[in-house]
């Protein structure tokens, strides 16, 4: 799974930067279109939902989800990741 | 997203503030609705007038949104001619505790079957922050320019002391337990009255040195104490700090219940 922030709705209150235990929101610089500087993500792969939610069939954590008051915060199916070529040119 | 077969999503973004606190007690009530079953066409939203009281407007059942103070009224009269019906009243401080605080004490008295959640935010929010009944002493709003010199209700001890079912208190920095606790209240027959303490930050925490959302749920969390931590130092004699407020569940019993499911 993904975690997503839906920036159509996001309005930056950062609420989801100070509950995360992994740190994995943290607090955005840039405005966005809507002029709303949004969390950006760091590493939201360790994120204990993205991880196990397919293994327990259940929301695991999901404290960002449920704290953002903007109902922002979702997580998307993802493919799985398959290994493949790079090529670099020289 | 949390619950989105009940929420209405072509409504939103909502027009709570950024942070905002209602919009978190929102995702805890439909998380809960959710974890009870209930069907949609079954259930039903009332509210009086406040920013607290907007919230049924984003939700997808049939609701009331009426007068200010008079949701427990308007939720009294459903069920009574709708008994079968899930009540669930959304409310705030002002609307609760200053216009309808009548209604409030003998709703409770009644103990009539349905689920009432406050956003208490200690304000007047959407009137743009006149003090309310449960405005901090010291605390500074438009209408308390050199802070509150009245005392505030304790809004849970009154729904205890008044007769409901089922009471509890918690924030909404406790996401997790304030869910469970609406959800415990949606199964206690009779009145079931869960307090949420919010965060306005707007007309709030502007004007009491609490600028920013974090800092605001910080102030929130750190003077909240579990009420089993408060009896503990009480029984230890050991002081308890004068600005907490106390977070758990206060009561949950068996009175006659009127309006309840036959
Ligand atoms: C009969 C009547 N009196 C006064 C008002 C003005 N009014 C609208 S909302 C409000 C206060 C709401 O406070 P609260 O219930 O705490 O809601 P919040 O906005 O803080 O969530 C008042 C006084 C009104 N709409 N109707
Ligand atoms: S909690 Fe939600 S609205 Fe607030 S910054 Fe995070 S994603 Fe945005
Ligand atoms: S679900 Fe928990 S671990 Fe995952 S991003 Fe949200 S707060 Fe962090
Ligand atoms: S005024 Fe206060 S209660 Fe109303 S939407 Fe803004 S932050 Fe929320
Ligand atoms: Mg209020």
């Amino acid at each position: 799974m993904k975690l997503v922030i839906d920036e159509s709705r996001c309005k930056g209150c950062n609420l989801c930067v100070l509950v995360c235990p992994y740190g994995i929101f943290r607090e955005g610089t840039e405005l966005n279109s809507r002029g709303i500087v949004s969390p950006v993500l760091d590493r939201p792969e360790r994120c204990t939902n993205c991880r196990l939610q397919a293994l327990y069939g259940r929301m695991l954590c999901g404290i960002c989800h449920m704290i953002c008051p903007d109902q922002a915060i979702s997580w998307v199916e993802e493919k799985p990741f398959e290994p493949h070529r790079v090529e670099v040119e020289f | 997203m949390i619950a989105p077969d009940w929420l209405r999503e072509d409504r939103l973004p909502h027009i709570y503030c950024t942070g905002c606190g209602n919009g978190t007690v929102i995702n805890c009530t439909l998380a809960a609705v959710e974890e009870m079953g209930w069907k949609r066409d079954e259930t039903v939203f009332v509210s009086g007038i406040g920013c607290s009281s907007r919230a049924p407007g984003y939700i997808l059942t049939d609701s009331l949104h009426t007068t200010h103070g008079r949701a427990l009224a308007f939720a009294t009269g459903v069920k009574m001619a709708r008994p079968e019906f899930n009540v669930v009243v959304f409310t705030g401080d002002g609307d609760l505790a200053a216009i309808g605080g009548n209604h409030f004490i003998h709703a409770c008295r009644r103990n009539v079957d349905m689920t009432v959640v406050c956003m208490n935010n200690h304000i007047y929010g959407m009137t743009g922050g006149q003090g309310s009944p449960t405005t901090p002493p010291g605390a500074i709003s438009t209408t308390t320019p050199y802070g509150m010199s009245e005392p505030a209700f304790d809004l849970a001890e009154l729904a205890v002391a008044a007769g409901a079912n089922y009471v509890a208190r918690w924030t909404s920095y406790h996401v997790k337990e304030l869910t469970k606790a609406i959800t415990a209240g949606m199964r206690t027959p009779g009145f079931a009255f869960i307090e949420a303490r919010t965060q306005c930050p707007t007309n709030y925490g502007r004007h009491n040195k609490l600028r920013t959302v974090p800092a605001m749920i910080e102030h929130i969390r750190s003077h909240a104490m579990l009420i089993e931590k408060r009896d503990r130092l009480v029984r230890e004699g050991r002081p308890v700090p004068e600005d907490i407020f106390t977070i758990g569940e206060l009561v949950r019993r068996n009175r006659p219940a009127m309006g309840v499911r036959r």
